[in-house]
């Protein structure tokens, strides 16, 4: 408990704590947040450190937005988001930002794709006024349009064709959530890359990529009044989009729900001479009580050289696995609790997966105990200071509650639902999410 | 573009000011016989200690003994079994990590500081007591072998690592730090006893980051460490690489996209003076969206999702190399154009614009280093190692500032001269046709590399 309270006292040295019995009521980080008519959130934090800020643009659209034969839309726009708008015109915007000594990237996901630029202070106008031109006047000219399908089908191969870790997830994913639109590809299916029209990716762009859709995430050395004033001018007369709303009803829980009522193996051929494998069981939803729990066991078993599978399958005199890990996926309608890892040559896969699967639920006997909570407890501690040491990463660590939870100060939910995290609940918790119907992948060079 | 430089060297004004002020916050100091230099930060009730040893795998009477000495420095000592002491640091949420390089090698701590006083202790035992049991080095040597194995599975890091063993096939530096095959046969409890020991009176220096109040940290070194910096690495000179005749292709099975190495290591006296030249050279060949490379490759042409450049140095020996990949049908064309990028930046045919946004790019970058103490810190390490003054570090906008179009095609023709760069591939055994047309071409088995 001390060390919880430690933390939530330094975040971003903008915090206090006051002797308090709960968590939250001892948390205050000082976001400013900014709500536009049209609909966009903005956050804004003030971090005088360096003369540097981070932006972050979060869209909750990803790969689950998209429907067969538009497969990979959310991520093609990715890249094309780079490409030009009408103001800044074509091939513009990476020179503008790295000519001022600033980085830019983005990621897409099943559930969001994220902007991200890190840039010296003077820089924010410039750079809101860039933001706010590619969410509204996104170029997609048709010439970058087919050179960009080539580069993505070349990323296409890096990640997967030519990784057989790549078509190891690939293929969890298509059959866990097989018939939803968890099972799609998000990088996107061969056919629909090849074939997608300059067209059909401007409708889908027109649809998400607007201020009802999006959340400003800006971090470091700006004036907080001043950049409001800024984001106020550059989007205040952006219109949102009218059928964004309809869109994200439109996707009901139930239809991202895994259909497997059995166990299903799945053998794939691949370039790997050691058997790759993930073992999986659909969980919950991000935020859902039991999924806290479920975050808990997959450190307690996966993370670390002291963890149950480390023990289990690497730390022995003859080790059946050159890696192991766990761990529990939270998606916005969905999520899975997976095990993975790289098997030695010789092991038969049906019977290393049938001892896997008992030795899983003899973890939940033996492997929790309140040490083994605690100890999960203070990692989870040292990762988070990690994770807000930039400005990204406290950006990021804000972007992502808000986009998911609809408020960034879910954190103190969150914080709040791991301390309370009890032995019990977590033995609850293992027993139930291993007597659910999983799937076992594996990629192999021996197999057919 | 005119904005880019104006940007630039307003942002010059305020990083020379700031730059400075970071440098006055680095303490050099000593506990003991240990040197340390130490950074003071408070944000967070942590500390990140990186013990720098100037010993690396240089010194490796077979391949993989330094990084094998590291990798199993828990796994058991004459007190505590392998699963005890990671129990131990698992349950402090202590962060530990260590990269060996040819030069030197690094031991990472990271944990909270309410608890470095017996993290710290526990570090200290295991060096003083590692005892290197059989039955987990004879795990540890099964587990890397079939790793090493499996490496096929990654096409970039198998081309890293045939890259490293051809560029710099004749020198010692050659060999691979993880370890081979060969090598891994050769571990026993009482070399890497040895190994550790020879680490163990290597001179050492801790790169400290962390609160102001790390007494305890420091008798727990003092008393318990059985440190001494006896020793120093011994110097080693190069002569130029030689000239270089073919492109050596590796074929892995199943590859529709080939992976492509060009480049080749370079001696101190080459770079000697001239970091910041060759350091401005990798960022506008590659080193971001804007660079030259990625620009020809992937913009204008669609052939590739990445393109890097690297020219980097450590104290005896450095490296200067091209990274990028292309489907198969397009690897030649893609080797051609770094080819004729070469050429026109060594005869100066890019615009003043070019140049003057890489300068900005590079000036208003540099503010990023010093975001996060310990990449910070790691910097400094690395001009310690090279035997650098700091003040450097604080320069390095008003040098870029100050460079001229043609120092810049100078650094080029001297770091990327084409007779002497190895191009090695790794892709499908049908890239021998088109390669080919480059050079004549040496076909490899990869796993004469592992």
């Amino acid at each position: 408990m001390k060390c919880w309270l430690l933390l939530l006292a330094l975040l971003l040295g903008c915090s206090s704590v006051k002797e308090s019995k709960t968590l939250s009521e001892n948390i205050h980080i000082e976001v400013s947040e900014l709500k536009l008519d049209n609909g966009l959130t903005a956050l804004i934090v003030r971090n005088p450190k360096l003369p540097i800020f981070s932006l972050q643009f979060f869209y909750k659209v990803g790969g689950k937005n998209e429907v067969p034969g538009i497969t990979g839309a959310s991520h093609f726009l990715e890249h094309m988001m780079f490409k030009g708008a009408r103001r800044y015109g074509k091939n513009t915007i990476d020179f503008i930002i790295e000519g001022s000594g600033g980085s830019t990237n983005a990621y897409t996901t099943n559930d969001q794709t994220v902007y991200y630029e890190n840039l010296p202070s003077s820089q924010l106008e410039k750079i809101l006024d860039i933001e706010s031109d590619r969410m509204e006047n996104l170029l997609l000219d048709v010439d970058d349009f087919n050179k960009e399908r080539e580069v993505v089908l070349e990323e296409r191969k890096m990640r997967y064709e030519n990784s057989p870790r790549g078509q190891l997830y690939l293929e969890l994913m298509q059959t866990l959530y097989k018939g939803t639109p968890y099972g799609r590809s998000v990088i996107g299916d061969i056919p629909d890359l090849k074939s997608v029209t300059r067209e059909q990716i401007y409708k889908y762009f027109k649809r998400f990529y607007a201020p009802n859709n999006a959340t400003l995430v800006l971090v470091g050395d700006v004036s907080i009044s001043e950049a409001k004033k800024i984001i106020k001018n550059k989007f205040g007369p952006i219109p949102s989009s009218p059928s964004v709303e309809e869109a994200h009803k439109e996707l009901k829980e139930e239809d991202f729900v895994p259909k497997i009522t059995t166990d299903v193996m799945v053998a794939r051929k691949g370039e790997s001479p050691n058997p790759l494998f993930m073992l999986a069981f659909g969980s919950y939803k991000a935020g859902h009580p039991k999924g806290y729990a479920l975050d808990v066991l997959s450190s307690i078993i996966g993370s670390g050289k002291s963890a149950a599978l480390v023990n289990q399958y690497i730390m022995i005199e003859k080790p059946v696995a050159t890696s192991m890990y766990a761990a529990h996926q939270s998606l916005d309608k969905s999520g899975f609790f997976f095990i993975g890892g790289e098997l030695v040559r010789g092991v038969k896969l049906p019977e290393f997966k049938a001892d896997l699967q008992k030795k899983l639920m003899g973890f939940c006997e033996t492997e929790i105990t309140a040490r083994n909570i605690q100890k999960i407890k203070n990692n989870y501690l040292v990762d988070l200071y990690g994770g807000l040491d930039t400005n990204a990463g406290l950006g990021s660590f804000l972007g992502e509650r808000q986009l998911v939870f609809g408020d960034w100060r879910f954190y103190k939910e969150e914080l709040n639902m791991y301390e309370k995290v009890t032995v019990e609940d977590v033995k609850v918790a293992c027993k139930e999410i291993f007597a659910k119907p999983s799937v076992f992948v594996s990629v192999w060079n021996m197999h057919k | 573009m005119k904005n880019t430089l104006s940007i630039a060297l307003l942002t010059l004004l305020s990083t020379s000011a700031f730059s400075s002020s970071f440098l006055d916050s680095v303490k050099r100091t000593k506990w003991g016989d240990l040197d340390v230099v130490l950074i003071e930060d408070s944000k967070f009730p942590r500390y990140n200690a990186a013990f720098y040893f100037q010993d690396g795998s240089i010194n490796d009477p077979f391949s993989g003994a330094t990084q094998g000495a590291f990798d199993q420095l828990a796994a058991g000592t004459s007190k505590e079994s392998q699963r005890e002491i990671a129990e131990f640091f698992d349950f402090y949420g202590v962060n530990l990590k260590h990269s060996v390089t040819h030069e030197y090698s690094v031991y990472s701590v990271q944990g909270l500081v309410k608890d470095a006083g017996p993290v710290m202790g526990k570090v200290c035992e295991i060096f003083n007591d590692a005892q290197y049991p059989q039955k987990e080095l004879t795990s540890y040597v099964s587990r890397a072998k079939s790793h090493l194995k499996n490496l096929v599975t990654s096409h970039a890091s198998l081309a890293d690592r045939i890259f490293r063993q051809l560029s710099l096939a004749s020198t010692p530096y050659s060999t691979p730090v993880e370890g081979t095959l060969a090598g891994f046969d050769k571990l026993t409890p009482v070399g890497l006893k040895e190994r550790l020991n020879e680490l163990n009176k290597a001179k050492k220096v801790l790169y400290l980051t962390g609160p102001s109040d790390l007494s305890e940290m420091k008798d727990v070194i003092t008393k318990t460490c059985r440190w001494s910096s006896e020793t120093s690495l011994k110097r080693i000179e190069l002569k130029k690489p030689a000239p270089q005749s073919a492109i050596y292709l590796i074929p892995v099975p199943g590859a529709n996209q080939a992976q492509i190495r060009i480049g080749r290591y370079i001696t101190p006296r080459e770079i000697q003076g001239k970091y910041d030249n060759f350091s401005f050279l990798s960022g506008f060949l590659g080193g971001g969206f804007t660079s030259k490379l990625v620009q020809e490759l992937r913009v204008k042409r669609g052939l590739t999702y990445s393109a890097g450049a690297y020219v980097s140095m450590q104290r005896d020996y450095g490296r200067a190399g091209i990274m990028t990949f292309s489907k198969t049908e397009s690897a030649a064309e893609a080797i051609s154009l770094v080819r004729d990028v070469f050429q026109d930046v060594t005869a100066q045919k890019f615009t003043p614009e070019e140049f003057k946004h890489q300068q900005g790019h590079q000036i208003g970058g540099f503010s990023f280093g010093f975001e996060e103490s310990s990449a910070f810190l790691s910097q400094i390490m690395l001009y310690d190692h090279q035997g650098r003054d700091l003040e450097e570090l604080v320069k390095f906008p008003e040098v870029i500032a100050n460079l001229t179009l043609k120092a810049l095609s100078q650094a080029n023709l001297e770091a990327f001269p084409w007779d002497r760069l190895t191009i090695v591939v790794v892709g499908d055994k049908s890239l021998e046709k088109s390669l080919s047309r480059i050079r004549p071409v040496r076909v490899l088995n990869y796993q004469d590399f592992l």
